[in-house]
């Protein structure tokens, strides 16, 4: 039995030992958003933040979780309006969109230690994260507009009419 | 609208909802839903659903299919929800009277149908509120989904129209919006899928969840056209969780409670696999054999003009070899279904492309008819051309059946790269003349590798003429004496279209060669290609559009070097500029400048994101990409070894987009073929070396 704080909800598990985080989340607590791309820490697919640092959850085994805090897709913003999810829906990022959840969360723990960051400094932070379509420019645009927003501290007004619905 | 009522039902004749179909989704509650074609439903409280014909991986088409039909009907475009059908039926099918996501039909395609579609609901919607208002029909518009009548200021929503428009007969050919009242496609639009993609709420096929679902992991025999001598149940019996280990094809579903515990059993499986006939199978061998395909009289695919007398006297003969490796799809959402086999039905649950394939799949495994199966298609992550195919959905209804529950089979990245279906292998011997002038005079291009149209039982290689092996070399704009061959090759491993299909081997073999031509006739790249141009306008406008970008007419910069290509592909015509410096022997990639003609951009945003990664992609896959055979076996495993392009690899991309009045093309796979040829073209003005074999990696070291 493994107990750790998802989404700041405290959970229980009671999984084999060696399970890695990915597929607690995915297969017992049914948190789909993080997602499994090579299960070797090379694609940064399973994203999530450990204690608020990045880790690739396909290699965390599940005792290393115990009594800390996990934070997903899921949990990153309430509703879907974290800074970096309006930044993203603004510069349209996403083509298959499979990718997108770890890219976001390496992006937000990026952003959460450096507000302003550089394309090297993005490069990076990012460098572990594979998106397949090629989307890397317009992530890189997303995670300045999001600093942005995070730093003028509107990220509220910014997201208050429907994306959708304007205009890129 | 011009159409009075009296034209209007003249026009529409006696066709009453030719369109319609006997749908399943019109089972619901026909007073509050009701069905106005095969892709449109209304009901009375305003919602206004689609029901799309292809798949969403990525390409935008989704967005862009709403955009035909909100602008033809009247409705902002992300108002309309989307649904897919449940099993693939006329309307749906449109290549080779299939339902498929391929051939970047999804606009070009769908484009004509589904704004037929849209005018015809709107159409008798404008009849009803015509009716109601009592008003002339040519004075009303619809207009953010309501019936507009503006000179006396009324608006009906669609809704309160719908039970009367939909009694009326649908009009076979409905007057269609003219261009000028065009508000919607030709702008950018953002898509209506990226808020569920930020949230974690899309759903991949990965993502079902269904009551009662185990799940399956796959062991399967690495080598090639093999299949299972021995296994062990006892072996993982006793391991947490396990179920069943069920026998497909070439392999094994292992099921268990959680996918974690099934990956472990399969992997500690004990199994034996047996000896193959293609067990010495390698890529050394094959290349030999596309070689000695050159030799003696290669069969002919086509002969257009006099190629052979006019390569016999030309003063200045040119011939190259390029040969292009297996590639593989590299999905990142991997080959995954669920499936619920019952005893006369089976609902299926999957990232599929090719939803005809699947019932076909179905009809094969289980003997059920199309109306046995129920096929939800989820989103796909990613689908270039790989999730065309059934061996998933075959696995995944055997292990149902076998344990009597609902399981949703995985595979591992492993599994996906080894076991895949590959881009096929191709060499390719082209030889051309020049005149005095330099200009080409003739060309004979000989293709050796295989035909995969003859692994495809319902599309057929006619006269030796291989649709899946010929396109961008068929129709190359060169010269009017043109001659093709083609070698056929079989080999033993499962092939498939991959993104741009033959066009990702001949653009790079025919723009490569054209850089050789060009460099024999001592004449500027885009200068030579300029010259050949006369009768091709659109090539000539990419061409001319990517120069001014990349602002060929000026040297390049000190150390930076510039390679060019163009390749019509999918009815679209797509120039690029390549422009590197080299890095301790390495091409670093700066710039890539691209220039595509598709006809009209419904949404040129979504084109500009094709474009850039498409050049993303085509740079992976020239410099690195390959899946060597050794023993039988795929020699690549993960993304450390068949590595996509990484943020800091990223070059400079920008898009031009050039309308010069042609119809609709593709936009998903034209920006790939002419990144090979024009990365090589740039490595030869750097190095002086020509790349004749991909990857990069293998032909330099």
């Amino acid at each position: 039995m493994v107990t750790f704080k998802l989404n700041n909800n405290p959970v229980q598990v009671d999984v084999d030992a060696g399970t890695p985080l990915l597929w607690v989340l995915r297969d017992s607590l049914k948190k789909f958003g993080t997602k499994y791309g090579c299960g070797r820490a090379l694609c940064g697919a399973c994203t999530v933040h450990l204690d608020g640092a990045p880790v690739r959850a396909c290699v965390v085994p599940i005792e290393a979780v115990a009594d800390r805090k996990v934070t997903t897709i899921e949990g990153l913003g309430e509703g879907g309006q974290h800074p970096l999810q309006a930044a993203w829906i603004a510069a349209d990022v996403p083509q298959c969109g499979y990718c997108q959840s770890g890219q976001i969360m390496s992006a937000a723990a990026l952003l959460a230690s450096n507000p302003d960051p550089r394309d090297p400094e993005i490069d990076v932070a990012m460098r572990g994260n594979i998106c397949r379509c090629g989307t890397y420019d317009r992530i890189r645009r997303a995670i300045k507009d999001a600093g942005q927003r995070m730093r003028a501290g509107r990220s509220g007004q910014a997201t208050a009419a429907d994306p959708r619905k304007s205009r890129a | 609208m011009t159409l009075n009522r009296r034209q209007f039902l003249r026009s529409s004749g006696a066709v009453a909802l030719t369109v319609a179909i006997a749908a399943p989704w019109r089972a619901g509650n026909a007073s509050t839903s009701a069905t106005a074609n095969a892709y449109l439903r209304f009901d009375a409280s305003n919602r206004i659903t689609a029901i799309l014909p292809t798949s969403e991986m990525g390409q935008g088409t989704h967005t862009g299919q709403l955009m035909i039909l909100g602008e033809e009907l009247g409705v902002e475009p992300s108002s309309i929800a989307v649904e897919l059908p449940i099993r693939p039926s006329e309307p749906y099918r449109l290549f080779f009277g299939q339902m498929r996501s391929v051939g970047s039909y999804g606009i070009r395609a769908w484009h004509d149908p589904l704004r037929k579609a849209a005018a015809q609901a709107r159409s008798v919607l404008l009849l009803a509120a015509s009716d109601r208002w009592n008003v002339p029909l040519q004075e009303l518009d619809a207009v953010d989904g309501h019936v507009v009548h503006a000179s006396t200021n009324r608006r009906l929503a669609f809704g309160e129209l719908v039970e009367a428009a939909l009694a009326l007969p649908l009009p076979a050919d409905p007057p269609l919006r003219p261009a000028s009242e065009r508000r919607v496609t030709g702008r950018a639009l953002r898509r209506v899928d990226t808020p569920a993609k930020v949230d974690g709420t899309a759903v991949f096929g990965t993502d079902v969840d269904v009551p009662e679902m185990l799940h399956g992991a796959v062991r399967m025999n690495p080598v090639f056209g093999g299949a299972v001598s021995r296994y062990d149940v006892d072996s993982v019996a006793d391991l947490p969780g396990v179920e069943q280990v069920v026998p497909v094809p070439n392999g094994v579903v292992v099921v268990a409670d959680t996918w974690w515990r099934a990956k472990q059993a399969a992997d500690a499986l004990d199994i034996e696999f047996g000896e193959t006939p293609n067990d010495a199978l390698d890529s050394t061998r094959l290349s030999d054999a596309m070689r000695e395909g050159f030799d003696g009289e290669v069969p002919a695919v086509i002969r257009r003009g006099d190629a052979e007398s006019g390569l016999q006297d030309a003063s200045r003969k040119i011939e190259a070899t390029y040969e292009v490796p297996f590639l593989t799809h590299i999905c990142m959402e991997p080959i995954v279904c669920t499936a619920h086999t019952r005893k006369d039905h089976v609902e299926l649950w999957m990232p599929t492309q090719g939803q005809d394939i699947i019932r076909m799949t179905v009809e094969r495994v289980l003997g059920f008819g199309n109306e046995q199966m129920t096929l939800h298609t989820t989103y796909l992550g990613g689908g270039f051309g790989r999730k065309t195919h059934g061996e998933i959905a075959e696995q995944a209804m055997l292990a149902s059946r076998a344990v009597g529950r609902p399981v949703k089979v995985m595979w591992s990245r492993e599994d996906d790269i080894q076991q895949g279906y590959y881009r096929p292998i191709m060499m390719a011997r082209l030889r051309a003349s020049l005149n005095q002038q330099g200009r080409i005079t003739a060309m004979h291009a000989q293709l050796s590798g295989p035909q995969m149209g003859q692994t495809f039982e319902h599309i057929t290689v006619q006269n030796n003429n291989d649709m899946f092996s010929v396109a961008s070399l068929i129709d190359q704009p060169y010269t009017e004496n043109f001659a093709l061959d083609h070698r056929h090759l079989d080999v033993p491993m499962p092939l498939s279209p991959w993104r741009a299909v033959s066009s990702s081997q001949n653009g790079y073999f025919l723009e490569a060669f054209l850089d050789e031509l060009a460099h024999a006739a001592n004449q500027d790249p885009v200068a030579f290609r300029r010259a050949h141009y006369a009768n091709h306008p659109r090539h000539l406008a990419v061409l001319n559009r990517v120069a001014e970008m990349a602002r060929w007419d000026r040297p390049a910069p000190a150390g930076r070097y510039r390679g060019v290509a163009v390749v019509a592909s999918y009815g679209s015509v797509v120039a690029q500029v390549v422009t590197l410096r080299m890095v301790a022997d390495q091409p670093t990639v700066e710039q890539v400048h691209v220039a595509i003609d598709c006809g009209r951009a419904i949404n040129p945003d979504s084109v500009e994101a094709q474009m850039r990664g498409s050049v993303i992609e085509g740079l992976a896959v020239a410099l690195r990409h390959e899946v060597p055979i050794a023993d039988g076996r795929a020699q690549r495993s993960n993304f450390h070894d068949y590595a996509p392009l990484r943020i800091d690899e990223l070059p400079e991309i920008e898009v031009g987009i050039v309308d010069t009045g042609a119809p609709l093309g593709g936009v998903g796979e034209p920006g790939i073929p002419p990144v090979a040829p024009a990365l090589v073209n740039a490595i030869f003005q750097a190095t002086g070396e020509r790349i004749r074999r991909l990857p990069l990696s293998r032909a330099r070291g």
